[in-house]
């Protein structure tokens, strides 16, 4: 599984949305990327990826986008 | 009460300040009921690596040693980040490390204060929130904050550690609400005074009020917080989510 497939997946598996979706996919956009959907989506990429993100970087992972700015920290390139 | 159980076979448990006085008697309960121990202390000294080897080999358990000081924020992370980064099974997280504090709040300096929430309080929130992580990939654990009566009920003199002890049994409630979808239990104990080197440290007029204040009038072991502490890092007490278990021997 590519790293993209693997970010989609996490998203997709967390939120229950559909891939075209997720480009647009913001905190709060969709009534499943809640406060607990967000610790969620963060256990998956952290088991997907193998890393331990930053309290920091949990708070500031705001978008499907910033996700992979913040992922490049990890050396995680999307 | 000395017993032996399989309660937590299969099970490791990370406890700190497993060097002495409360945190040593959880140490060995649970190795002896089964569980692997990852013994968190902050200074590393030849007495107590042997201590935890013999541990292992008297229970037949894995053990590990791990050392950080709860007021360095990097040292703990950098601990718990390298466990998570192993792979390491966490079930059970005690956390039982901390700092007694007396003194009238016109004696007590802020930056005392300060010191006392540090080491009973964000520490302890820090090491949850990076051993949560662990628990979260497992979807279980349980986690168990000692408290203590001093965070319930109002002494004079406890303006900080009463205090920071108060904060932590509200972190104790408030996290086993956000924990508790994950099936991860988040309880408390909060202990009378009990006989350790801690204790010692309470000027005798106090703790002689305490020990007067407890129907059993005496101070508990600290096998016995060690034994509550068992039952509520197995599966006995699988219900159990958001409590705190007073050990006080039945205090006014």
């Amino acid at each position: 599984m590519t790293n993209i497939e693997k970010y989609n997946e996490a998203f997709i598996m967390s939120f229950q949305v559909d891939e075209p979706q997720l480009a647009s996919l913001t905190y709060q956009s969709i009534p499943s990327w809640d406060s607990v959907g967000h610790m969620g989506l963060i256990a998956f990429l952290e088991e997907a990826f193998d890393i331990m993100m930053d309290t920091d970087d949990i708070i500031d992972f705001s978008s499907y986008e910033k996700g992979k700015e913040i992922l490049k920290k990890y050396d995680i390139l999307i | 009460m000395i017993y032996s159980s399989d309660l937590l076979k299969n099970k490791t448990a990370l406890i700190t300040g497993s060097n002495r006085g409360i945190g040593k008697a959880i140490l060995e309960t649970f190795a002896r009921s089964g569980a692997n121990i990852v013994a968190c202390a902050r200074k590393e000294t030849p007495e107590f690596i042997e201590y935890v080897k013999n541990i292992a080999k008297t229970y037949k358990v894995n053990t590990q040693t791990l050392f950080f000081d709860l007021t360095d924020e990097n040292e703990i992370k950098e601990s718990l980040k390298k466990l998570f980064n192993e792979k390491c099974q966490i079930d059970i997280l005690v956390n039982n490390a901390g700092v007694a504090h007396g003194g009238f709040l016109q004696m007590t300096s802020l930056s005392k204060i300060k010191e006392i929430f540090e080491i009973n309080f964000f520490s302890q929130l820090l090491i949850i929130q990076y051993i949560t992580k662990i628990m979260l990939r497992q979807k279980c654990g349980s986690i168990i904050n000692i408290g203590s009566v001093a965070g319930m009920d109002s002494y004079p003199g406890y303006s900080a550690y009463g205090t920071s002890k108060a904060a932590l049994i509200h972190a104790t409630k408030t996290l086993s609400q956000e924990f508790a979808p994950y099936k991860i239990r988040i309880n408390a104990i909060a202990p009378g005074l009990t006989a350790t080197d801690m204790s010692l440290q309470m000027e005798e007029k106090a703790s002689k009020v305490m020990i007067s204040d407890s129907a059993m009038k005496r101070l508990a072991t600290p096998q016995e917080i060690a034994d509550t502490a068992l039952f509520l890092a197995s599966d006995m007490s699988s219900f159990i989510n958001g409590q705190v278990i007073r050990v006080d021997g039945g205090m006014k």
